[in-house]
Parts: C-alpha cells; sequence; structure tokens
C-alpha cells in the first residue's frame, strides 16, 4: 500500500514537472549541418574577411590547379544539391540554381566546361578533397575556423542568418525568444522545417539563411520570421588548401568574380532566384 | 489450424489398389478447402494492413501525388545503380570470400592468420565506418577512389568477409571420403581443390550468395553517404530540397522491398533447385 503511494506520488510529481517544462517555449533553436549558425548560437562564431589575394609570383606554373584544369579542359565544381534556390536537382538528374549558374559563369570565362561534383555539405568543408574536385562554388560562408583549411575568394553575394519560428509558436520578435538560446542539429537546413511542419515540439525555432527560409515559406511550411536577420554572411568560392598549390586558380578566380560585379552578372543572377540583389556587402554596424 | 492443414499435403496415406474410399476423397476436399481457406485469408491480411499504412499515410496530409510522379521516375532510376553496384559487389565478395575461405582452412600459420584478420576486422566493425574509409581516408595513402569504387570496394570487402565463413563451412560440408578417393587416383591437393572439392562447395553455398545478394540490396542504401547517386541518394536529395522527405523515402522503401521480394523469389527457387539435385 505504502509502495503504491509513492509511485503514485512520483507520477504526480512527473506530471507537474512535465507541465512546468512545456508552459514556456523550449529555448532549442534547430540549425542543419552547418557549422556557422551552430557556432553564433554557441557563441563561437567567428566571421571573418577573404585575404587579399596577391597576384602569383611566377604565373604558368604547370604544376597549379589552374594549369591542371585547363589541361583537363574542365572545371570541376562540387555542390551540395539540396539547398534550393542556390543548388537542387531537377528530375532529370541535372543541377540547377542561383551557384550553379556562377560556377558555370565562373568556368566560362577560364575558357573551360563545368562538371558538377554533388558531395555532401560537411564533407566540402572538411576539406581534403583529395583531387576529387576543383573548387566549391557552394555559398561557403568566410570563417576563421575555414581559414586554414581552404582559401577563399572575395565574396560573390551576402546572405543574411535569419531567425524563425514556428506560426503556432506565437513569436516574431528577437525579444520574445528564450534566452539563453541553445542549438540542436539535424542532418540538413530543410530537415528543421519539416520538423516543424511534421509537428515535432521539442523545438520551435530554426535558425538558417534567409534565402532558405524564404524558399520553405513559400513552400508552405507554416512558420514566420522572427525579426531583423541576426547577422549577414559573406559567401565564397573556396579551393581546398591540402590539394595541388593553387594560388593562380585563386587569383583568376577572384579576377572573375570582381569582374562578375562590376559588369552586373552576379546582381542579375541574384534578382533571378532571390527575387533581390544580394551581392552588394551589407553595411559594417 | 490452418497452418497446421496447410502444410499437409496428404501423402503417407495408403491409397490401396488406386480405389479411394469416399472418406478419404472427403479428408482430400476439406484439406484443399483449408488450404484455399489460409491462401485467401492470408492475402486479405496483407491487402488490409497495407490498405491501412496507405491511407494512415493519406491521412498526414503529407503525401502529395503530384509530386511523387514528378520524382518519381528519377527516383526510380537509382535502381540501375543499386543493382549494378551489389551485382558487382557480390561478385567481388565471392571471389574474396572464396580465396578467404582457402586461406582460413591452410595449414600455413601466415596465410590462415591473414585470412582471420581480415574477417575479424571486417566483421568487428561497422560497414558504414568501412565506406568511410575506403571513400576518406584512403586518399590519405595516396589511393583516390571514386564514389561508385569507394562503395562497391567496401560493400565487397565487408561481404566478402562474412561469406568467407560461410564458404569455409561449405567446403568442410564436401565428404571427406571424396577428398580422399581423389587422393588415392594420385591427384595433386591444389587439383583435388580446383577440381572435387570447390565445386560441390560452390552448389552449397549458392543459396548463401543469393541470401547475402538480398541483404546487400539494402545494405548499400549506406553508400549513398557518399553521395554515390544511387536510389536511397537520389530519394533523400530530391524530398530535402522539396521539403517533401517523407514522400521521398516512401518512394524508395517500396522500391527496395519490390526488390527484395523479387530477388528473394529466385533465391528461394534457386535454393529449391540446388537442394533437389542433392537428392
Amino acid at each position: 500500500m505504502i509502495k503504491h503511494t509513492r509511485s503514485t506520488l512520483a507520477l504526480a510529481g512527473m506530471l507537474v514537472l512535465m507541465s512546468a517544462c512545456s508552459a514556456g517555449v523550449p529555448n532549442l533553436v534547430c540549425v542543419g549541418a552547418s557549422t556557422t549558425y551552430l557556432d553564433w548560437l554557441e557563441g563561437t562564431l567567428a566571421l571573418s574577411e577573404a585575404d587579399p589575394i596577391e597576384a602569383p609570383a611566377n604565373p604558368g606554373d604547370p604544376a597549379d590547379l589552374l594549369a591542371i584544369v585547363q589541361e583537363r579542359g574542365k572545371l570541376i565544381i562540387s555542390t551540395d544539391a539540396d539547398y534550393a534556390p542556390q543548388s537542387y536537382l531537377n528530375p532529370d538528374g541535372t543541377f540547377e540554381g542561383f551557384d550553379i549558374d556562377v560556377g558555370k559563369e565562373i568556368a566560362d570565362r577560364l575558357g573551360v566546361d563545368a562538371e558538377f561534383s554533388a558531395q555532401n555539405w560537411d564533407t566540402i568543408t572538411a576539406g581534403s578533397w583529395a583531387g576529387r574536385w576543383d573548387i566549391s562554388v557552394g555559398s561557403m560562408t568566410i570563417s576563421e575556423d575555414r581559414k586554414p583549411i581552404v582559401s577563399f575568394t572575395q565574396p560573390y553575394y551576402y546572405t543574411p542568418a535569419q531567425m524563425a519560428a514556428a506560426t503556432s509558436a506565437d513569436i516574431t520578435t528577437l525579444d520574445q525568444m528564450p534566452d539563453p538560446l541553445a542549438a540542436t542539429t539535424l542532418a540538413t537546413d530543410a530537415n528543421c522545417a519539416e520538423a516543424i511542419r511534421d509537428g515535432r515540439t521539442d523545438f520551435v525555432f530554426w535558425l538558417s539563411s534567409s534565402t532558405t527560409v524564404k524558399e520553405a515559406i513559400d513552400s508552405g511550411i507554416p512558420i514566420v520570421t522572427v525579426g531583423e536577420p541576426v547577422f549577414g554572411e559573406a559567401l565564397s568560392v573556396a579551393i581546398d588548401k591540402s590539394g595541388p598549390p593553387h594560388g593562380e586558380l585563386l587569383y583568376e578566380i577572384d579576377r572573375i568574380i570582381g569582374e562578375m560585379h562590376d559588369d552586373g552578372t552576379l546582381t542579375q543572377l541574384s534578382n533571378t532566384w532571390f527575387g533581390i540583389d544580394l551581392t552588394q556587402a551589407p553595411p559594417a554596424e | 489450424m490452418a497452418t497446421a492443414t496447410a502444410g499437409n499435403t496428404g501423402r503417407g496415406v495408403d491409397t490401396g489398389a488406386g480405389q479411394r474410399p469416399a472418406i478419404l476423397e472427403r479428408i482430400a476436399a476439406s484439406d484443399r478447402r483449408h488450404r484455399t481457406s489460409f491462401r485467401v485469408q492470408f492475402a486479405l491480411v496483407w491487402i488490409v494492413l497495407i490498405g491501412l499504412l496507405g491511407v494512415a499515410m493519406v491521412a498526414t496530409n503529407n503525401v502529395q501525388t503530384d509530386w511523387i510522379a514528378e520524382w518519381g521516375p528519377y527516383i526510380l532510376g537509382g535502381t540501375r545503380e543499386t543493382i549494378f553496384i551489389c551485382v558487382v559487389s557480390i561478385v567481388l565478395a565471392t571471389v574474396l570470400a572464396i580465396v578467404g575461405a582457402i586461406a582460413r582452412l591452410s595449414r600455413n600459420p601466415v596465410i590462415n592468420g591473414v585470412a582471420a584478420l581480415y574477417v575479424s576486422l571486417v566483421r568487428g566493425t561497422p560497414l558504414l565506418v568501412q565506406i568511410f574509409f575506403i571513400y576518406f581516408a584512403l586518399p590519405q595513402f595516396g589511393i583516390v577512389l571514386p564514389a561508385l569504387a569507394a562503395g562497391i570496394l567496401a560493400l565487397g570487402f565487408n561481404y566478402g568477409a562474412y561469406m568467407t565463413e560461410i564458404f569455409r563451412a561449405g567446403i568442410q560440408a564436401v565428404p571427406r571420403g571424396q577428398r580422399e578417393a581423389a587422393e588415392a587416383l594420385g591427384m595433386p591437393e591444389r587439383l583435388v581443390m580446383r577440381r572435387i572439392v570447390l565445386p560441390q562447395a560452390f552448389r552449397i553455398v549458392i543459396p548463401a550468395i543469393g541470401n547475402d545478394f538480398v541483404a546487400m540490396i539494402k545494405d548499400s542504401a549506406l553508400v549513398s553517404t557518399i553521395s554515390v547517386t544511387e536510389l536511397l541518394w537520389r530519394a533523400s536529395k530530391a524530398g530535402t530540397q522539396d521539403f517533401r522527405t517523407l514522400q521521398a523515402l516512401i518512394i524508395a522503401a517500396t522500391i527496395y522491398w519490390l526488390l527484395t521480394i523479387v530477388f528473394s523469389f529466385f533465391q528461394e527457387r534457386l535454393e529449391r533447385r540446388m537442394a533437389e539435385g542433392d537428392r
């Protein structure tokens, strides 16, 4: 009898505890495989600017990646094909999107063909590409953590990082959010949005790029944006540092990106894919 | 009750001079009725359960037939890669298993030790880790394999280790008398193995190879992690980018299921034929 009462008490206690927990909004923010958003939530994000790129000392080095690419007549570009509208699959197996168009344009101006190699995002950011592909045109954020691993060109566009919340949470401004926030991760950005739609309640917040959040809202996911973007990211073309020397290729691509900024190609592509010009650096805070 | 009658073929009843008494006819008729009723109920259970599963999925309002119609063909196209990967891998695994089994039976401690280490190492580590190792770690030693080759190598290497033990058992199952008879005729040891033992052992293990092939169809989904564009990779990428992971996985699961049903059917027939030959 005593035993019975005790377990009933324990059960009642648990119920009280559970209801106390569900009273507030959980402070978990879902992020995809992107380490950038995870680092921001954990307060360790070190955004940085691209290092200045010097003109190669002795142009025409046959060992440089540029010579290898020209010899091959083909620039192999990695892409993670589940990041609409930057890069996504068509039902015929080809790739499409802003990053794909930028990649094609770079290859074109290098005078070679573009070939895309589908890779998981964390495989690309980990470095050690083993020569399987030459460059990443995959909206990679320039950060201090990545600098020892890859070389960055100047940014080709900028995306604001946008906080979003499930519509049901009824939160639309950043100061309504719990403090402190904590992170929870799923495999991809889209998985976070899907989890909210499909009724998971362990988190109601999602941090992603404004372009991905917009894509999710447009496809009917019941989420709303929360406040203004929390920070801006500069996104660049990257080349693996563990590969062959690539000073010349980096210099060339950086020059091409400058050219594409100046002649309006990037602005036009951004308007086409995002409906907004994201190619101008946001004013410094 | 139904199962018991379903398995009873009425054999062993002595019909004497061919005149079947009425009672036996009635028993046989009742038998047939039971068997038919069993089959009908069995089929009904499948239809009802699969139907319920379908209704439950549609009820989530997350299943969109137009999306499935749009992406179905592309995802289905991954079947080609999946089958190709499995066929090449099972051939590789079979070769490795034959070599491994002979080595495991060798009296040479070096050969035996190498083979035993191979089996232990591969069976003692997850297949996923082996796939990552071959794709990501081998380049550190200067060996850069394309994703497809890395996936095939990993699957073949993994299944080869499991099949080594199957083949070893197969070789040991060949009656000792066969080997002794061949030796008595003056056949050298290697020839005995090649001409007498292996062909008979192979017969014994063929159903096991078929079984492993069916298992491999499912395990091959793991190579999607290194971006081999097979069934699961196609399904998950197409699903993720459109926020339709559920539909995509339903399509992929259905295809895997149908594939295993088809290959299990052939595998069972093969197994039966092999068993008949033994009588």
